[in-house]
């Protein structure tokens, strides 16, 4: 804009004539958005935290209680059969001990790992809405908070070292609380996003293909299930975690609870699109259009799972929409691609 | 300073009586008060009218999710103390004629009943918060200074005060007055009366737009309520020499008895009986009238702060302080009509008046208190745009001016819309306070500025006030009570 600020701060008025314009000359621009309005749209953004699951509910008493009477009891049966192995023969004995110590190692490791995944999964759901809080109080002492822990959640090995490296060179610059954290969503997610993309896509077009083809109703559910899952589990390694089987029980319950979500939404954005673009394959072959369906489906999935493994809200970023990870599966309208006059 | 007294058994009772009526029936007392023309009575029209007509408040969390089923005046629980006049407010506010409503010049009471539906899945459906507001003069407050005064030695800091230069213009009357009159001289109920009526003069002259001074205690001269002309309102101080005994009879003696009266008959009660019992607390504070008048006001206007928030018992409450003498939990420091001022200028007002109220902030954020300071218009009377000329754009509010408002050589008539810019409030806000004056007299002017003209449904209801952030005041003060 070609206006400077004032130079003479001292105070003044201008008085207006009947249609509102300075008389002494001069234009009045009113702001578009009155700034109150907006202030009060960010205080009210932070959504309420979603209600705490009852720490206590008979059915975890049950699962819990019947859980450990077994485990009594395949103790009790293991300790029997070991002391029944030796007194008959001391070596076969020794040996059953040795594979029962084995299997309760290998246990215990991978509840610590199941342990660890779960905690991961959910400092990554806490940082997000802090994240979500800080960008919106535009907060610097809370966004450098949030930029560390975004730091620690970065995988080992050389790809995570650059990032962080990168991350390190941030803190000795000044910048904004809501601006660091758009830098340091660049930084970090702008490739994660991009591989998390691709993921989706080929497991769209892989979905949409098989079941297209694919010659018996059991085999596409099968399959779409399969596909679903590991696109998710791939979705969570593209952004660094390595889900472990809990953590990807409770991957895929968010990602359904996010679906049930924003299904809404999605109405509102794309289904017109993808109906369309489902119908004109449908009007080529039933099967296509099954194909196209299911693709579409399998791509919601995997926006949905983005949302939840993204360590950070879209800030700067633009949420992928449909059309980005589904976008050959939907026909010309939302492929982008020109369209031709039927000759 | 004003810790109930540990024996006070009275009103240990009475808190108990009020913590059992609580149990039964969920009450909030909540406290609204400022210096004069700190805008009171806009406030508490605003707030009412806005819960009442479910106005849109979107941070008000019990608003925007709907929860709020209805809120209705009820009786209030004093048959003593006046009814805060909502309706004749409201009425000036937004009638043909609009103007700002009259002032606060007494205690007044209302009683509002929230209906809601409670967000916590404890307690589904419907509840109930009574709201108890109590407005009352600030000024009131001051008194509290006096509680540890005796009248010599109040005698002579008043007058010590009124010798200062600044006051030269308006103090005369009062110096010349007190000069003539003898301590030991034979009581005359009519030189009493001169005396005081001087007095209540000087006072009011120290008030008004050129010095505009808060610290002038006692605050019932300016306020008198319904005690005006009675005896224990006609007392000034006088001129006492050093180590003065009264002798009995003499003029001297008597302002001391009235002097006393005053504190014992109306400043004890009024802390006892209502200021004691308050929850929550909203103190608003006109910072423009005083940033006008300059750096004298400012510091002026901290020092009656000050002493006006010594008075406030705060903390969280235990259990047993629940029960038999509940404390301040939240303050609100509002700095009003801050729809004077564009946007931009909002934080550096806010930065200001927390360096005034810091001191009282501190002490009662360590007593565990809640405290936030916010800039707000309970009726926002202005919008904001920018005027470009010559190149050179500036953010102005525009509003109606009052008639006889003047900044630079314009003066308004009331009638014609201004867009006006009052001057930059300084960035660091202790220049206020403890720099040289070295800075231009006019180098912030704010405009007053008439009611808005309102939108109105076609049967002629009104619309809804507009406002600045009544939203947020109202969820820090009552929004946690209301879950």
């Amino acid at each position: 804009m070609s206006e400077r600020p004032l130079k003479d701060r001292s105070p003044r008025a201008f008085r207006l004539d009947e249609a509102g314009a300075p008389v002494a000359g001069g234009r009045l621009i009113a702001p578009d958005v009155d700034p109150y309005e907006l202030e009060a749209a960010r205080l009210v953004a932070t959504p309420p935290a979603p209600r705490r699951r009852r720490l206590l509910s008979w059915g975890g008493v049950f699962w819990s209680a019947f859980g450990s009477f077994v485990g009594l009891g395949i103790g009790l049966w293991a300790v029997n059969l070991v002391e029944a192995l030796l007194a008959a023969n001391p070596v076969l004995g020794w040996a059953a001990a040795a594979l029962a110590g084995l299997a309760a190692l290998a246990l215990a490791v991978i509840l610590l790992r199941e342990i660890w995944s779960l905690r991961r999964l959910g400092r990554v759901e806490a940082l997000r809405e802090d994240a979500q809080a800080a960008y919106a109080a535009d907060d610097g002492a809370a966004a450098r908070d949030v930029v560390q822990r975004l730091r620690a959640l970065q995988p080992g090995g050389p790809a995570g070292a650059a990032v962080r490296a990168a991350l390190d060179d941030l803190n000795g610059e000044i910048i904004d609380g809501a601006d660091l954290m758009k830098v340091a969503e660049r930084i970090v997610l702008q490739p994660q996003d991009a591989i998390a993309r691709a993921v989706v896509a080929s497991a769209a077009s892989r979905v949409s293909m098989v079941t297209a083809i694919s010659p018996r109703a059991i085999v596409d559910v099968v399959f779409v299930l399969a596909q679903s899952v590991r696109m998710v589990r791939r979705i969570a390694e593209a952004y660094g975690g390595r889900p472990s089987f809990l953590g990807a029980l409770r991957l895929g319950r968010a990602v359904l609870g996010h679906l049930t979500v924003t299904g809404g939404m999605a109405i509102g954005d794309g289904l017109i699109g993808q109906v369309l673009g489902a119908g004109l394959a449908a009007r080529l072959s039933a099967k296509l259009g099954e194909g196209v369906l299911n693709g579409v489906l399998t791509a919601r999935i995997g926006l949905a799972a983005i949302a939840v493994c993204r360590p950070l809200p879209f800030l700067a970023e633009k949420p992928p929409l449909l059309s980005d990870v589904a976008g050959s599966l939907l026909g010309p309208s939302e492929g982008g691609g020109p369209e031709k006059t039927a000759g | 300073m004003t810790q109930a007294n540990p024996y006070d058994v009275v009103g240990a009772a009475r808190g108990l009586f009020d913590y059992a009526g609580n149990l039964v029936r969920p009450t909030l007392r909540l406290g609204v008060t400022g210096l004069s023309r700190a805008g009171k009575t806009v406030f508490l029209t605003a707030l009412v009218q806005a819960l009442i007509s479910r106005s849109r408040l979107p941070v008000l969390r019990v608003a925007s999710e709907g929860r709020l089923a209805r809120v209705r005046l009820e009786h209030q629980p004093h048959d003593t103390v006046p009814r805060f006049a909502f309706e004749d407010h409201l009425s000036a506010l937004t009638g043909a004629d609009r103007h700002w409503p009259e002032s606060t010049r007494r205690i007044s009471e209302l009683r509002i009943v929230i209906e809601y539906r409670s967000a916590s899945s404890w307690l589904p459906g419907q509840s109930t918060l009574t709201l108890d507001i109590v407005d009352y003069p600030g000024e009131w407050l001051l008194d509290l200074t006096l509680l540890t005064k005796d009248y010599a030695r109040w005698s002579r800091e008043t007058l010590a005060g009124a010798a200062k230069p600044s006051r030269a213009g308006i103090a005369g009357p009062l110096l010349g007055l007190t000069g003539t009159m003898r301590p030991e001289q034979v009581f005359e109920e009519a030189d009493a009366r001169r005396l005081a009526e001087t007095f209540t003069a000087y006072l009011r002259a120290c008030r008004d737009d050129a010095l505009s001074l808060s610290m002038l205690p006692p605050g019932r001269f300016l306020m008198p309520g319904d005690l005006e002309g009675s005896p224990a309102l006609t007392f000034a101080p006088l001129a006492l020499p050093e180590g003065w005994t009264p002798v009995p009879g003499s003029l001297a003696a008597t302002m001391q008895r009235r002097y006393e009266a005053y504190k014992r008959e109306i400043v004890r009660p009024f802390f006892r009986e209502h200021f004691s019992r308050l929850d929550r607390q909203v103190v608003l504070v006109d910072m423009l009238s005083a940033l006008n008048a300059g750096r004298e006001a400012v510091a002026d206007l901290e020092t009656a702060l000050t002493e006006t928030l010594t008075a406030f018992r705060t903390g969280q409450n235990s259990l047993l302080s629940s029960m038999f003498a509940p404390r301040v939990e939240k303050i609100l420091f509002a700095a009003t009509k801050a729809d004077h001022l564009h946007h931009t200028s909002h934080d550096r007002l806010e930065a200001l008046l927390r360096l005034l109220v810091n001191k009282a902030m501190v002490r009662a954020e360590s007593a565990g208190a809640e405290i936030d300071v916010i800039a707000m218009a309970a009726v926002r009377a202005t919008r904001e745009a920018q005027v470009r000329q010559a190149g050179e754009s500036v953010d102005c509010i525009i509003g109606v001016p009052m008639r006889g408002e003047r900044i630079g050589d314009e003066v308004f008539d009331g009638h014609d819309e201004a867009a006006a810019f009052p001057g930059d409030l300084p960035a660091d806000p202790a220049t206020m306070l403890s720099a040289a004056p070295s800075q231009r007299e006019s180098a912030f002017r704010a405009l007053r500025f008439r009611p808005p003209l309102l939108e109105r449904h076609p049967d002629g209801r009104v619309k809804g006030l507009p406002q600045i952030r009544l939203d947020r005041a109202l969820e820090f003060l009552i929004g946690d009570r209301l879950r």
